[in-house]
């Protein structure tokens, strides 16, 4: 039995924030109200005007295993979604091997089981090998529970295979996700054409290269009847395409934006700074603008980070060694505080709606809310205080992000799943009584 | 003034350019003497570190370090571990093992000299990172035009050729603007980036250029072993539309324009073969004044003073920007 006394509930309907205490019971929420009295041998914490909200889901992570484990694994990985405010994820299948078969997926299921205190989700290939010729094995994966497709960190190239793969795996409910890039248009190197990309004598990734396949992928959504899903959005005609196709309303298309591409720039990357260097590349400052008024308006379904972790040694190299990705479960909803909701750009619910219960939805998982009588699967969060991204803080194995060391406002304090409190940070403890 | 690296261009300051071709007109001086070598640099090593290959920077270097009496080691980036799977960090950390005083680097990569530079007590000279900066060649180029412009100031210089892949297009052109020199850049549309400073102006009509009246026409070399796609349909066609034929040529005399090159020069590409005897060309008091640039460098730079953790990551952290506020 848990009383949060003194609570904000945030809900993905409202920008207003409802006040009251919640009793947890068994893993449920039993009461909200004001003033609620104590039951017997409930622990108790002032929750102090904290916002309580159903926890994140992030529904684009790469959690490296197998193949990758020096730069993170399923245990670290969950526990940096945890770290951060997030109780499910859904793995990309870029790892060595790729998970483009039954056994690949179950392999990763069964570890996830037992390595993993939060739920984790995995797509599956679209083609073996994620080499964009011959076509996974998909309904093997799907008698598994994969539902989504994709050859993320990669285009299926050859339109034809995407074609014929809509057509198949269409029937079986599944739906695709596209990293989108014509890779001939945008080159080897992760870095927009532009202003940067002359300063820095590297041959620029233009955005149409992104635009073009976006435009490809939702024609051959519409073609096929399927369902196909916007993987990271970086440009505004990106999101402009998007917008248009929504539009017409006779084509199943949803998007997500990351939260480095609502925040920073070319500019950024400065003298060289890999960890600003991802693909889909940062663009300019009038891309971030646009991204966020298509995220305000519901261009973007939803807000995933694409946590891509890489090795210090990794990122250490020159920019054109280095690899694309950048982290974000430890950092991403602090960051959407401190950047949007704290200055007024955005309210509590675009959060709930675009980073907890969409990505959900998207999945085809119940949606957690702060209601009584639904499960419990929440994150507190301490608007007042701060949380500062020092290595030790971050529980993924990597910390390539510009957010190391940084203080940011905002502090994820108390997260709660079912009966299990996954994390309670120090602080939370003393305004806690027995 | 003191400095430990010269990586870029872009980051000095105008005393210190004005200070370095100075510098540069004093050796040059010691060129007429019967024995050319000084003591300046007696006991200090100096370690060239190519991996492109490269004649002419590789042995103005080598002849500007040994003429300061510098000892002078050659890190043979071809038969070393680097080829076995080296990284380049590793490298730095057996470098900067070695103590050398200087290393002179290019490399294909944009930012590596920058990176070793972080790295290394030693002072590091960028000879070209990709297609980022070359800070020597531009110092070259000022100091050949100032040698017949002494006030250079509101003259123009016509770069031609292939920008988008040139980072001695880059450091030039920042070097002559910052000496008060109007910068235009010729070539085909496909190699002009519409991105480039707007301080320069962009032609791609080579007779709309000429009308703009440039004092000196520096052409780039058409880097064809760069072009891993198409730029342009041929040589033929770029030599017509963008080379300096033999008809321009007889143009460019008439109007008593200077020429220059960085070398090496592809002849029937970018010039004609008569250029190379063209009164006014360059092309060789560039590859003199090379040496006298890189003495006056390597005179002026100031190995060691404090030097970052030797641990990769905070290395990379410290160069690291803070995050600002969207």
């Amino acid at each position: 039995m848990l009383l949060l006394q003194n609570t904000r509930i945030a809900s993905e309907n409202s920008p207003k924030l409802l006040e009251g205490d919640v009793l947890i019971v068994e893993g449920k929420i039993q009461e909200i109200g004001t003033n609620l009295p104590v039951p017997k041998g409930a622990r108790v914490i002032d929750a102090r005007g904290r916002v309580l909200m159903p926890a994140m889901f992030d529904a684009h992570v790469h959690f490296r295993a197998p193949g990758f484990e020096n730069k993170e694994t399923i245990t670290t990985g969950s526990e940096a979604a945890i770290n951060g405010g997030v109780t499910g994820v859904v793995m990309m299948p870029n790892t060595r091997p790729a998970l483009d078969s039954a056994s690949a997926v179950a392999t990763v299921l069964e570890n996830a089981k037992h390595r993993s205190r939060i739920p984790v989700y995995t797509s599956g290939c679209v083609t073996k090998n994620r080499e964009g010729k011959e076509l996974a094995e998909i309904e093997g994966m799907h008698r598994l529970g994969v539902i989504m497709l994709t050859d993320d960190g990669d285009t299926t190239r050859d339109p034809a295979v995407l074609f014929r793969a809509m057509q198949y795996a269409t029937e079986f409910g599944m739906f695709f996700a596209s990293h989108c890039e014509v890779p001939e248009l945008a080159g080897p190197r992760a870095l927009n054409e532009g202003v940067m990309s002359y300063r820095l004598g590297i041959k620029g990734s233009p955005a149409c290269a992104e635009e073009i396949i976006i435009d490809r992928d939702i024609r051959l959504a519409h073609a096929t009847g399927a369902h196909v899903h916007i993987q990271h959005v970086s440009s505004k005609l990106g999101m402009e395409t998007i917008r248009w196709w929504k539009s017409r309303g006779d084509v199943k298309v949803t998007a997500e934006v990351a939260p480095h591409h609502l925040l920073f720039t070319d500019e950024h990357i400065g003298d060289y700074d890999t960890n600003y260097k991802m693909n889909p590349p940062l663009r300019t400052q009038a891309d971030c603008d646009a991204l966020l008024e298509g995220l305000k308006e519901g261009v973007f379904d939803l807000i995933a980070t694409d946590h891509a972790p890489h090795t210090p040694f990794e990122k250490a190299q020159d920019f054109i060694s280095a690899p694309n990705g950048i982290t974000g479960l430890d950092t991403a909803l602090v960051s959407l505080y401190h950047f949007f909701v704290e200055p007024g750009k955005f309210g509590w619910d675009l959060v709930v709606k675009r980073y907890s219960a969409e990505p959900r939805r998207l999945m085809g998982l119940p949606v957690p809310t702060i209601e009584v009588g639904q499960p419990a699967e929440c994150v507190l969060f301490d608007t007042e205080a701060e949380t500062t991204f020092t290595k030790e803080f971050m529980k993924s194995k990597s910390q390539n992000t510009p957010f190391i060391d940084q203080t940011l406002k905002g502090r994820v304090d108390l997260v709660i799943l079912g009966t299990e409190i996954l994390l309670e940070r120090e602080q939370l403890v003393e305004l806690s009584e027995k | 003034m003191a400095r430990k690296d010269l990586l870029d261009i872009a980051s000095l300051h105008r005393e210190e350019i004005e200070f370095l071709l100075d510098q540069s007109t004093s050796f040059k001086k010691l060129f007429t003497h019967s024995v050319k070598k000084i003591p300046a640099l007696e006991g200090k090593s100096v370690l060239m570190l190519f991996y492109e290959a490269s004649t002419r920077t590789h042995s103005s270097f080598e002849v500007a370090a040994k003429r300061l009496s510098a000892e002078v080691t050659n890190f043979d980036v071809a038969h070393s571990s680097i080829t076995k799977g080296e990284s380049v960090r590793e490298t730095i950390e057996t470098l900067q093992a070695m103590r050398t005083d200087y290393i002179v680097v290019r490399h294909s990569h944009p930012g590596l000299p920058g990176m070793i530079a972080r790295q290394t007590t030693a002072s590091v000279i960028n000879a070209g990172d990709g297609a980022h900066e070359h800070p020597t060649q531009a110092l070259l180029d000022a100091f050949t035009i100032k040698e017949k412009f002494p006030d250079p100031r509101g003259k123009r210089v016509l770069i031609i050729g292939d920008i988008l892949h040139s980072r001695v297009a880059r450091s030039t052109s920042t070097l002559l603007q910052k000496l008060g020199i109007e910068v235009a850049y010729l070539g085909p549309g496909s190699l002009v980036p519409k991105y480039a400073p707007e301080s320069i102006r962009r032609f791609t009509d080579y007779e709309a250029a000429m009308a703009w009246a440039p004092d000196v026409v520096y052409l780039l070399r058409v880097q064809m072993e760069r072009q891993d796609v198409q730029f342009f349909p041929s040589v033929r066609e770029y030599h017509r539309v963008y080379g300096i034929t033999t008809a321009r040529l007889a143009e460019i005399r008439d109007r008593g324009l200077y020429i220059m090159h960085p070398g090496p020069v592809n002849r029937g590409v970018e010039l004609c073969d008569a250029v190379m005897d063209y009164e006014r060309s360059l092309i060789t008091n560039q590859v003199e004044n090379g040496i006298s640039i890189r003495m006056a460098v390597l005179d002026w730079l100031t190995p060691g003073g404090e030097f970052p953790k030797q641990e990769a990551y905070t290395a990379r952290q410290q160069a690291s920007s803070t995050v600002i506020m969207p």
